[in-house]
């Protein structure tokens, strides 16, 4: 199944290129400075309050003109989920970050380290256990959203599904064999997320 | 040592800080004590630029933290702090607390660093709990693993914020009898603290705080008995029974 494998390829590039944004744009929105603050938080807020599939269509025809020539579906669905999920991923770090008490800042101040040092060994260690949970339930959805590329005409798992379906047309097993497949990735890692928390409460 | 010059400090339009002037010599200890919301914290606080101020100036050896060019990190690299609530990192060991600012700021190898740290744990007389974690230490030992970080980096000053008023009672001993050890080593220290037992040991200058002002001073003997004000008077009331 080429097309289960693209809904992967897109997750993971979604995932992991979201997740680096995310988490420039996500210290960007506890910024103290207004140049950094104003266009992250004008991102976030942004992208929060349209449409992802709007954004998979925008991006379609947005990149090409910027690039200056087609990219293809696949490149243009994945700039459009990387963007729309670094807001997302945004806010769940900042949220992190803030999370950890003002004190733990205090303390690494107070020794000499300096704010990257203190973020990379003090507060974003910390925050990072408190966010795996929220992180990894982002990833479902991301997965379950990776399908809205089907609007663009990237063959992805959903997708293929629909041109089996247009050769055998047999639409009710096709469909619910891919809600199926579906069900199960999905599933299997927000239980995977669950008992990260139960985990992580019983440490506590 | 220290000069606190004229330092005045608001919060929004409320003033915490009113005037305060104060120096501390080398080798001496200065404690601080008043009611709540007295400022006196705020106090330590600008002390080490973990907070700011509007007016007057800091003066650390001769350098002023007004100066915007002063580098604080530096200047924290000089001056210790233990705070109320402990503030260790609970993701690290007793010993990795106390192991990571010499690590990581004046990169000392991993093994000195730690070395370094297992001596300060032994000083504090808490070796063998070197490998646990803070929240699996009682209170009077997370705030002697606490004061051992501050010691990692060398300070040439320590600062102390109410370090046992978070104690349950039979854990202040242990803590008050690690900075009274300090303290007679010769560190110079500002500390914080309602433990008139220890001011009166130690103390080489009390100082009384309310609404932002330095509103009396003294050694232990002139302030204990026979205090001038009588915001101090009452004070003393409440707090000795």
């Amino acid at each position: 199944m080429q097309g289960l494998l693209t809904t992967f390829q897109l997750a993971v590039i979604a995932i992991s290129g979201g997740m680096i944004l995310g988490v420039l744009v996500g210290m960007g929105r506890l910024s103290s400075r207004v140049c950094v603050y104003y266009p992250a938080t004008v991102f976030v807020n942004f992208l929060r309050s349209i449409p992802l599939i709007l954004v998979i269509f925008w991006f379609y025809f947005l990149v090409p003109i910027l690039a200056g020539r087609p990219l293809g579906d696949f490149l243009s669905a994945a700039i459009a989920f990387i963007v729309f999920e670094a807001s997302y991923f945004a806010e769940i770090i900042r949220a992190g970050i803030q999370s950890i008490p003002k004190g733990q800042l205090q303390a690494a101040y107070s020794t000499g380290l300096n704010y990257p040092k203190t973020m990379r060994y003090i507060i974003i260690p910390q925050a990072l256990k408190n966010m795996i949970p929220s992180l990894l339930t982002q990833s479902v959805i991301i997965l379950q959203d990776t399908s809205l590329a089907y609007v663009i005409g990237l063959k992805e798992f959903l997708r293929s599904g629909s041109i089996v379906d247009a050769r055998e047309v047999r639409s009710l097993e096709i469909y619910t064999f891919v809600g199926i497949v579906y069900f199960l990735i999905c599933f299997s890692m927000s239980t995977l997320s669950k008992r990260w928390e139960a985990k992580k409460g019983a440490v506590r | 040592m220290i000069e606190i010059v004229n330092l005045s400090k608001w919060f929004g339009k409320f003033k915490v800080l009113d005037n305060v002037n104060e120096t501390i010599q080398r080798n001496q200890v200065v404690v601080v004590c008043g009611p709540s919301g007295s400022g006196k914290s705020t106090l330590l606080k600008c002390l080490n630029g973990l907070e700011d101020f509007q007016q007057g100036d800091v003066i650390i050896d001769g350098v002023s933290l007004k100066n915007p060019t002063t580098d604080l990190i530096k200047i924290r690299q000089k001056i210790g702090m233990v705070f109320q609530r402990f503030e260790l990192y609970p993701h690290m060991t007793a010993l990795e607390n106390i192991a990571l600012a010499p690590m990581k700021v004046k990169k000392i190898p991993r093994e000195e660093a730690e070395k370094k740290a297992m001596a300060l744990l032994e000083r504090v007389g808490i070796t063998d709990q070197a490998q646990k974690y803070p929240g699996n230490l009682s209170g009077g030992q997370q705030q002697r693993v606490a004061i051992a970080r501050a010691l990692a980096m060398e300070p040439e000053i320590m600062l102390f914020d109410e370090p046992t008023s978070a104690l349950d009672p039979e854990m202040i001993k242990e803590v008050l009898d690690v900075m009274i050890d300090l303290a007679k080593s010769g560190m110079t220290m500002m500390v914080v603290t309602h433990e008139m037992g220890f001011a009166k040991e130690v103390a080489d200058e009390i100082i009384f705080m309310d609404q932002g002002r330095i509103i009396e001073r003294g050694t232990d003997k002139t302030f204990f008995e026979n205090p001038k004000t009588d915001r101090a008077k009452d004070f003393l009331d409440k707090i000795l029974f």
